[in-house]
């Protein structure tokens, strides 16, 4: 369990929690539409910063996406009254695409990757310890608690500064739209008419404390579970949400469940999936809402967002309306709030959804009881191991020899002990690497199992993020005369994808997570695998670094690995 | 309407990446989706900016696309019908 000292939100609705509560508590929003935004030729709806917010948050140095970050990160921080230059602390930050806007303007990669921004924001903060960065597509908010949970409760860190931050431009809009995911109007989460989702910009931060805080909010569990199903299109079944449901809420908790935060982004599927899930986990009588129709779907922002509005609304006895929404349009037998209304209840459940079949969900209530976690114990054994190089192929410790070198060494490998899996074709070289580097690896674990499993979790690092997904994503959107975004590539600049293509492949509904640092450190990587095993469910990991920078620049080095004296 | 058949499964399996097929083994009459192709909703998309880019036809309702991609040959007489390019 870990306690919370000071929060921040900063949208357009405004810069502070209480500002931003406020304007929801009286149902305002910031979603507008735009027409021929960015070049797009298609309108659509979202929650934008305004040119004066955008100059009014801009720091010397900093790109729009860390101004941001920083901003809202900073502000928390103050209020927590923690020197973080001298205390235990680790910033944690949340996003989908970071600073990808500069794809357009900075032709350095590195500027591009997530593990450079959340660097310029940890020095600016003055916190001295590596930041990880979590590229867990839309659930990447709540993955971000899940992780600060695991990294205190471990003993690592006294502190955790949590900070969920997107900005939308031209590469994620455009996206959303090739997807045909998202409303030219405003979003009608769970709705009989919703038409899609909505984007918005925006930054939270949670700064959490290890050691207990008498009245303070508690994040008591969280888990993510995998759907392996699809990458982009949820479980029919709900299945990756229902069991993370499952993971965190106990019988005995559900009397005291003030209401869930659905993810509600308004897409068919989404909404449709998470009643099927809520319903599934027996959780059909507890009130659900979901804020899209404020703040549109903050991506990266979104899971921490949320929680810190969920915790504000708490506070004040309320439970929020679900602006947009008007009249049922699910099958799952759920209780939408549909107008604000009290509660005397202190807990709730956020959850989320999103690409690579990932489902997070956390229980956050007032501090219920006071404890302290024992430090999670143990070490890590390295049951097989296989490094992949443009050069070179190992497995437990012996070379693989094969013709081939660069892109066409991972074609190689695909066709010489896989090829019955012609997915492997569609995928971005980042996946593919992650997928055939997993297939030697159970190879040499022995028999595969085709039955579903949910005690292995697949939890991967990278310098990268999907780096040759951004650039050719971008050539299919950059010529306004040749503007034709294609989706199959979008889906796969989402570095958390290989992730879920390892969990479809082998029905992996343990859960799967993405992490990004700045350089490959191998100590923060165990660390962070021995922490994860926290989780019950899990029993074993595929895990370890997969970076794919170019064809002549990747490696794999991912084990499967097992919690000693567990 | 015989090369545009030809031409319109070449142009398939570009855009999906479907690397072990040719055009010989999609039958023209078959169902795309749902059939041996093993094609999915990503693949729909997909499709629809292929018809777009190459043919000049956009497709604003995602749910039509289910009707025009019911066969190879049902999307071509529906492209020879529409194109604008």
């Amino acid at each position: 369990m870990i306690y919370r000292i000071a929060d921040n939100i900063i949208s357009p609705l405004g810069e502070t929690t209480a500002q931003n509560y406020q304007a929801v508590k009286d149902g305002r929003s910031a979603l507008r539409r735009y027409d021929h935004q960015w070049d797009i030729p298609e309108p659509f709806t979202a929650s934008l910063f305004t040119e004066a917010q955008n100059e009014a948050l801009a720091i010397q140095g900093l790109t729009r996406f860390e101004s941001l970050a920083f901003t809202s990160a900073k502000n928390a921080i103050e209020a927590s009254k923690i020197d973080v230059s001298i205390a235990n602390v680790v910033l944690i930050l949340s996003t989908t695409k970071g600073n990808i806007e500069q794809i357009f303007e900075n032709q350095d990669d590195t500027t591009i990757y997530p593990g450079t921004a959340a660097k310029h924001i940890a020095e600016r903060l003055g916190i001295n310890t590596k930041p990880i960065t979590i590229c867990n597509a839309c659930i990447s908010g709540v993955s971000a608690l899940v992780l600060a949970l695991r990294l205190l409760d471990a003993g690592l860190y006294d502190y955790a500064v949590v900070c969920g931050a997107d900005v939308q431009n031209k590469f994620t809009v455009s996206g959303f739209l090739s997807l045909k995911a998202i409303s030219e109007n405003e979003c009608k989460p769970f709705d009989m008419e919703r038409m899609g989702l909505n984007l918005g910009e925006a930054a939270a931060t949670l700064v959490l404390s290890r050691q207990p805080i008498a009245e303070a909010w508690a994040i008591e569990s969280g888990a993510v579970r995998n759907d392996a199903f699809h990458i982009s299109s949820p479980s029919k079944n709900g299945d990756g949400a229902r069991m993370a449901l499952n993971a965190i809420v106990r019988d005995s908790d559900k009397e005291r469940l003030a209401f869930i935060n659905a993810h509600g982004t308004a897409t068919m599927f989404n909404d449709q999936m998470e009643s099927v899930a809520i319903a599934g986990a027996g959780l059909g009588t507890i009130p659900v809402n979901a804020y899209k129709g404020y703040f549109g779907h903050t991506l990266g922002a979104a899971g921490i967002l949320e929680t810190v509005l969920s915790m504000a609304a708490t506070d004040d006895h309320t439970i929020l309306a679900t602006r947009g929404f008007e009249e049922i349009g699910v099958s799952g037998r759920v209780h939408l709030s549909s107008q604000n209304s009290t509660t005397d209840k202190c807990s709730f459940v956020k959850m989320i959804s999103g690409f690579g079949g990932c489902n997070g969900a956390i229980l956050a209530s007032k501090t219920p009881e006071l404890k302290t976690e024992e430090n999670a114990n143990g070490n890590i054994e390295v049951k097989h191991r296989v490094q992949i190089s443009p050069s070179t192929i190992v497995v437990d410790g012996k070379p693989l020899a094969l013709e081939g070198t660069g892109k066409s060494l991972l074609t190689a490998i695909y066709k010489r002990y896989v090829d019955d899996y012609p997915k492997f074709y569609k995928m971005d070289p980042l996946s593919r690497l992650g997928f055939v580097a997993t297939e030697l690896l159970l190879k040499a674990e022995g028999e595969r199992k085709d039955t579903p499993s949910e005690d292995r979790a697949v939890i991967l690092f990278n310098r990268s993020s999907s780096i040759q997904a951004d650039r050719k994503y971008l050539a299919s959107i950059i010529d306004p005369e040749d503007y034709f975004p294609s989706p199959s590539v979008f889906v796969y600049t989402l570095p958390n994808i290989v992730t879920g293509e390892i969990a479809m492949r082998n029905l992996y509904h343990g859960e799967t997570s993405f992490y990004i640092t700045d350089e490959r450190n191998d100590e923060q990587i165990k660390q962070t695998l021995i922490a994860s095993f926290a989780d019950k469910k899990t029993k074993s990991i595929v895990g370890g670094w997969i970076d794919y920078q170019d064809d002549s620049h990747f490696e794999a080095d991912i084990y499967i690995t097992e919690l000693t004296n567990k | 309407m015989e090369d545009l058949v030809l031409e319109l499964k070449k142009e398939i399996i570009e855009a999906l990446n479907l690397e072990d097929v040719t055009p010989e083994d999609i039958d023209a009459d078959a169902p795309l989706f749902g059939s041996g192709l093993g094609l999915d909703s990503i693949d729909a998309l997909e499709l629809i900016v292929l018809i777009e880019k190459k043919y000049g036809i956009k497709l604003k309702d995602p749910s039509k696309s289910k009707e025009v991609f019911m066969s190879v040959n049902i999307m071509a007489r529906f492209i020879a019908e529409n194109r604008t390019k």
